[in-house]
């Protein structure tokens, strides 16, 4: 079974670009929602329920769309005066139109996290250069380390009494030291790490990378795909001309719109055709068994 | 053709007129399974850094190392580095990447291999590993044992022909140690792999090596099959206390016939003494007023996480020095953060001294109280020399039970594992404790280092400290305990004097014990079969 997640990260990374890209550029209203609907799907497939984050995006939902009309007074359908301003409908609907895109793009950027593990990052990034991806792959590793070191030293201090009171200036004054004895201890162990990569024949030549992922007929489908989903969808929005200010106004709809919504609603919904497709199969081997 | 020849090698530290190495001379063959052995300073990791050319210390060096008959000077490059493999003591600190199998591919990429070879060689040594499960873990996640692990099979991918093991398993518990060097022995049989190993823990090692190399003070001692090594040992008592315990009892009883080595050996040396049925008489311990009291604690660091502590119940009295021994993970160290008020119970009751912990204000628990000092010493010290680090902590030097003045100006990271607790154990003592606990005392302590150890402890005891030991040393808890407690599943099972508890254990317990098991009641250390020995031979 191979779900999203199994997918070769490049491909995957691009057709998280094309997704989010297309949503935060394209201030279509109908983009916008399929791309709200297909962030959300995606997401509860790929993360699970997410618990209370949902209710903090509800509420900065809310406050982007009603802080628009307030503070841009554009449009020409004038709903009330407040304060001697006028509050318009356009703004009203922009302002829930970008609130809508906000969110979309965070529901995005929250599937790409938890899809891309820094296994996957150390392979795209790893592609411009095998240095590079040692040095992120080391990185990944010592900044953690060092924290759980300071943790223990902070410990081992407070038992040998190294704060005398309980007050902010002892602790902060205990925490410098702490933090200077860190950096001792982060070159010690340098050298004693240098040590283990010169013994394993670090730096006598070029080096080469092992890679954890590779290219299946699957990702050159999803790589192209979205690619070709992605086009279609920016000839559509290009072919409908969708403004908002001074009046809302678009071009008819047409069959190259209705072509570029229906390619972008499909390109939202990938991850859950690729799931829903595995599924099917599981389902029929399991019965034919 | 000997793999490695060794010829009249001497070494000079800059700077330093004592010679680190004099004259050596030996001989390696290949396949063959080679242990050094002396106390520290003697040499060992000298030696063994100037056989891995990339890692040679800087200073004077005469001589020649010859590999496969060709000088070291002259080997390529690329053959010095993957042919042989070194691996240090510290697990964590040389693993360079954040991902198990990185970290094996780390070798090969340095190789510059393409792809599918890499592919191969990793997936082959994480079989041969077992390391299947932990194969896309983040480092971080693994316990020391499955880093030294890990660190072993990074550098078995290259496929070296020589294997150097500098004390691999000194930050390990016994069965993480026991179950690298059998990891090591089996690459040995299995390929035919050569190794140097050095270790202050040789109760294993030596009876799987095929020659034991004795270096003292940067000479060689001898150099030769094992058995025959520590015959010779008799009127030396700073190396023969490093030896099996089988070893040990074969010296006490006057060194007659073939040396064991095995406790299996051990028992055949012990049945031919008369005096079966003999015995110890058991010890009781004597309660006295709780000094530490732990009455129904559960702890968990994760609201969802499971409980490392549960209901555990624990009382140590004071002027006791009480061992409690346990396996890994089972939430040892856990309670001794909790007992020093570091981690909050989730339920249940810490009293120190009569007084709930909750009510020590101020952080007074840590002034003339209480104090813990931590597995890994290095987290203890906060500056550039010993000498500034005693006096950071207002450290009188003259009242310790030992001795530190030979140390006062190097910096504490360079000071060998015994000597570190040592500095550490004085600037603990500094805030004048009443209550001592000590967390893996004898990690990465060779034994002449423990042996002072324990005079210290009972030193300080008979000043009137109470000593809480975790350990997993049990030969180190039989010496010095007065009470000993089984820890399991985050609480204690059983306590009881050393000598009935380990008489009553038959796999954590002491070599002593089991090689006495059936013939004598309640012998747990070498004086104590020796004595018992000794009697049977008199009747």
């Amino acid at each position: 079974m191979r779900g999203f997640a199994d997918y070769n990260p490049i491909a995957a990374a691009v057709y998280f670009l094309a997704v989010t890209g297309i949503a935060m550029f394209c201030m279509d209203p109908v983009i916008l929602a399929l791309s709200l609907a297909g962030a959300l799907v995606t997401f509860a497939l790929l993360c699970g329920q997410g618990g209370r984050a949902h209710w903090y995006t509800l509420g900065l939902f809310l406050v982007m769309a009603l802080i628009n009309p307030l503070v841009s007074h554009n449009g020409v359908t004038v709903l009330f005066v407040m304060n001697h301003n006028p509050v318009t409908l356009e703004a009203l609907l922009y302002g829930v139109a970008a609130a809508a895109m906000v969110v979309a793009v965070l529901y995005w950027f929250r599937c790409f996290s938890c899809i891309m593990t820094s296994d996957k990052l150390l392979y795209i990034f790893g592609g411009l250069s095998p240095r590079l991806a040692l040095i992120l792959s080391m990185t990944l590793r010592y900044v953690p380390l060092f924290g759980q070191q300071a943790k223990k030293v902070k410990q081992a201090q407070t038992a040998l009494g190294l704060y005398k009171e309980d007050n902010l200036i002892d602790s902060f004054r205990g925490g410098m030291r702490v933090f200077s004895v860190m950096v001792t201890w982060a070159l010690e162990n340098g050298i004693i790490t240098a040590d283990s990569m010169t013994a394993r024949g670090y730096g006598l030549g070029k080096r080469s990378r092992f890679r954890l992922f590779r290219w299946r007929a699957g990702d050159v489908l999803l790589l192209t795909g979205s690619l070709l989903l992605a086009g279609l969808a920016l000839m559509g929005v290009h072919a409908r001309a969708f403004t908002w200010y001074p009046a809302i106004a678009a071009a008819p709809m047409d069959a190259l719109a209705i072509a570029g919504y229906g390619a972008y609603g499909v390109l939202t919904l990938l991850p859950a055709i690729i799931h829903a497709k595995e599924a099917i199969k599981w389902h029929c081997l399991i019965s034919s068994m | 053709m000997a793999l490695l020849d060794i010829q009249h090698v001497s070494f000079t530290y800059p700077g330093q007129t004592r010679p680190a190495l004099q004259d050596v001379c030996f001989s390696v063959h290949a396949g063959e399974m080679l242990a050094v052995c002396g106390a520290t300073g003697s040499g060992k990791s000298t030696l063994l850094r100037l056989l891995k050319r990339e890692l040679a210390p800087l200073g004077e060096k005469t001589g020649r190392i010859l590999m496969n008959g060709v000088p070291q000077e002259d080997v390529p490059e690329a053959e010095a580095a993957y042919q042989v493999g070194y691996v240090m003591q510290r697990p964590e600190q040389q693993i360079v990447t954040d991902k198990v199998w990185h970290e094996l591919a780390f070798g090969l990429e340095n190789m510059a291999l393409p792809q599918p070879v890499i592919a191969r060689r990793v997936a082959e040594m994480a079989a041969y590993f077992g390391m299947e499960d932990w194969y896309d873990k983040p480092v971080s996640s693994l316990s020391g044992g499955q880093k030294q692990l890990l660190n072993l099979a990074a550098v078995m991918v290259m496929q070296p022909s020589l294997l150097i093991l500098d004390e691999p398993t000194a930050q390990l518990d016994p069965i993480a140690a026991a179950e690298f060097i059998a990891t090591v022995r089996k690459l040995n049989q299995d390929t035919g792999l050569t190794v140097i190993i050095t270790e202050h823990r040789l109760e294993e090692v030596i009876p799987l090596c095929d020659r034991l190399l004795v270096l003292e003070q940067g000479r060689v001692l001898a150099c030769d099959e094992p058995r025959q090594v520590i015959a010779k040992l008799h009127d030396r008592p700073e190396l023969l206390c490093a030896m099996p315990a089988a070893a040990r009892l074969y010296h006490a009883l006057g060194a007659d016939g073939v040396c064991p080595l095995s406790v299996r050996e051990g028992r055949m040396l012990v049945e031919n003494c008369r005096g079966r049925g003999r015995g110890l008489p058991e010890e009781e311990c004597t309660p006295g007023t709780p000094a530490l009291e732990c009455k129904e604690v559960f702890f968990r660091y994760d609201r969802h996480g499971p409980d490392v502590l549960q209901g555990l119940n624990l009382t140590v009295h004071e002027g006791e020095i009480c061992c409690v021994l346990g396996g890994n993970g089972s939430g040892k160290t856990t309670m001794l953060t909790v007992a020093a008020g570091l981690n909050k119970p989730c339920g249940g009751a810490v009293k120190v001294f009569g007084k709930k912990i909750k009510d020590y204000k101020n952080q007074s628990l840590y002034r003339e109280c209480l104090t813990l000092l931590p597995q890994d010493v290095q987290t203890v010290f906060l500056c550039n020399t010993v000498e500034e680090e005693l006096a950071d902590a207002q450290a009188g030097v003259d009242m310790l039970p030992f001795d530190l003045r030979p140390l006062m100006h190097q910096h504490p990271y360079d000071l060998s594992g015994g000597e570190q607790q040592l500095v550490a154990l004085a600037k603990v003592l500094a805030t004048k404790p009443r209550l001592l606990l000590l967390d893996e005392p004898t990690k990465g302590v060779d034994a002449a280092a423990k042996g002072k150890l324990i005079g210290i402890l009972k030193e300080l005891k008979a000043r009137g400290l109470t000593i809480v030991i975790v350990t997993h040393d049990v030969e180190f808890a039989a010496l010095c305990a007065d009470r000993c407690a089984m820890f399991f599943r985050g609480s204690v099972v059983s306590t009881g004097a050393p000598r009935t508890f380990f008489s009553q254990n038959s796999f954590y317990t002491t070599a002593v014990s089991r090689m006495t098991r059936g013939w004598f009641r309640n012998a747990v250390t070498v004086e104590d079969a020796a004595a018992l020995c000794r009697q049977g031979g008199a009747e």
